[in-house]
């Protein structure tokens, strides 16, 4: 329960992200954060913690894509110095970073048509379609975000 | 003159006294008396909570590439550079080893001719295994791939070359017994002591380690500097400083998924360990869970005291 509320207020705050557009490291952290939020209730979901709600699904796997489609804009010459954990492999090879985001794009707007009008109708249909989104997270932030340790 | 051939003694005896301390000591013939026959199926379950594709599989390897076992991972530590060899079951791997020449080698660290493991191959961990979970993964290991081609040697300055060397530091170092007491009464918080502290080989990243490399117990799993390069690998008990944060159930779906709590992901070494982890039953890392949240919480061990 503390999860999906937690995600309910990222999710909000995804809304309020563009108010700080002028602090691109503001602005991408806040994305991660609706992402992570997201990751949240749909990993809760899957587990079981939280009941199933088709509706949920949906708005979880249409945040990835909106923060997939926005995500890249966020990463202008210089924004590598402050408080981030974004690589200096992003700016050494930003193609290589759009077409890492792109792929993250493409995968989620696979997983809102596969959600169809109302989301997915069950939690398999659910993993199926979250599953290759997920996947991203990790490949993305091996080769691109600076470890926590 | 009697003064020197004293001395000659002194260095004699001196000599002979390394060398019988030294010694690798072989498993008993008894060992392995009274075992079932190896189980395959049983040791592929041993196979992925020892985490020996790590090392043993190429570099990134992923799917079926990480049962292809010739070898080749180089650790970069400041002993030297160790290079995991072919463990398949080809005649340049360990083809045609006995169960006994196998257990000799995960249980005690002594090779089928007689000398000393570098400790690189965490026997001081595998040596807590029991030993039909031993014989069970020879079993499956014989199943795998066979791979051709020997790796490079270890390059290793003096002292370190010298393998001897190698039987006094296993004197103060092996500690096959279990790291942390803990009551009989939970049995996942058992098996997890088992995993953890055995096969799961855990206490060699996240434990500190002394000047001569031996694991600091009384800071077991507190974090550690990383073995190579110079991040540090998280405390992991349940501490402020370590899992405090982060429920039986973070914990065995970060082991499972590679997310935190936070829905970060995992890095750096620790990303091979949760690839063979996410292969084990859900009971096994449920398991590793309980056994971390019920371990002694203590402040990150990787920091000097205050
Ligand atoms: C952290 C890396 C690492 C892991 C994990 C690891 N090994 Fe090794 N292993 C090594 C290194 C390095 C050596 C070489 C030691 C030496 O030459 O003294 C080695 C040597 C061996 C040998 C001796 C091979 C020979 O030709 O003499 C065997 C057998 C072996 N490992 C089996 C395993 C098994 C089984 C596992 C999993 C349960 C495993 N190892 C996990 C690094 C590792
Ligand atoms: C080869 C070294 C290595 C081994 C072996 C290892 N770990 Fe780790 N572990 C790490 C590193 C490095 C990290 C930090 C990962 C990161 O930066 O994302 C880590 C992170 C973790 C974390 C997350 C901690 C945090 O604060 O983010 C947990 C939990 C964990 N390990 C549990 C285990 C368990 C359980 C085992 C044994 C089955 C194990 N580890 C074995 C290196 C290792």
């Amino acid at each position: 329960m503390k999860k999906a509320v937690f995600a309910l207020s990222v999710l909000a705050l995804s809304a309020t992200a563009t108010v700080a557009a002028d602090d691109p490291i503001a602005v991408r952290k806040a994305l991660m954060q609706a992402n992570a939020g997201a990751a949240g209730v749909s990993a809760a979901m899957l587990k079981g913690e939280m009941d199933y709600n088709p509706a949920v699904a949906k708005a979880a796997l249409a945040t990835f894509y909106g923060v997939a489609s926005a995500f890249g804009d966020y990463f202008p010459e210089g924004s590598d110095a402050g408080d981030t954990r974004a690589a200096p492999a992003i700016w050494e090879d930003m193609d290589g970073f759009q077409a890492a985001v792109g792929e993250f794009r493409s995968d989620a707007m696979a997983g809102v048509q596969a959600a169809g009008e109302n989301g997915p109708a069950d939690r398999e249909a659910f993993q199926a379609a979250v599953g290759p989104v997920l996947e991203n997270c990790r490949s993305c932030h091996e080769d691109y975000q600076l470890k926590r340790n | 003159m009697k003064a020197a051939l004293a001395a000659g003694a002194l260095v004699v005896a001196g000599g002979l006294v390394f060398w019988l301390a030294s010694a690798p000591g072989t498993l008993p013939a008894e060992a392995l008396a009274g075992l079932e026959d190896g189980d395959a199926a049983r040791g592929e379950r041993v196979f992925w909570a020892g985490g020996c594709a790590s090392c043993h599989a190429a570099e990134d390897a992923e799917g079926e590439a990480r049962l292809r076992l010739g070898g080749g991972l180089r650790l970069e530590t400041p002993f030297g550079d160790f290079v995991a060899p072919n463990i398949s079951p080809h005649a340049d791997g360990i083809g045609g080893w006995s169960d006994e020449a196998f257990a000799n080698a995960m249980l005690r660290g002594v090779s089928p001719d007689g000398r000393h493991y570098y400790p690189s191959f965490p026997y001081t961990s595998y040596a807590r295994m029991r030993p039909q979970d031993v014989v069970d993964l020879h079993a499956f290991m014989q199943t795998l791939p066979a791979v051709e081609g020997e790796t490079d040697g270890h390059a290793l300055g003096f002292p370190y070359a010298f393998r001897r060397g190698i039987g006094l530091w296993k004197r103060l170092n092996m500690h096959p017994g279990p790291v942390v007491a803990l009551g009989d009464g939970d049995e996942a918080v058992a098996r997890g002591r088992y995993l953890v502290e055995g096969p799961g080989h855990c206490g060699e990243c996240h434990t500190p380690r002394d000047g001569f490399g031996g694991l600091d117990l009384a800071n077991w799993l507190a974090g550690a500097a990383a073995a190579e390069g110079d991040g540090v690998v998280p405390n992991i008990t349940p501490s402020e400083d370590g899992l405090a944060g982060w429920s039986a159930a973070d914990i065995a779906y970060y082991l499972e998924s590679g997310f935190t709590p936070s829905f970060d992901t995992v890095g750096g070494a620790m990303v091979a360990v949760q690839e063979n982890m996410a292969e084990l039953p859900a009971e096994d890392r449920q398991a590793i869970a309980a056994y971390l949240k019920a371990i002694p919480g203590r402040p990150d061990g990787h920091r000097p005291a205050p």
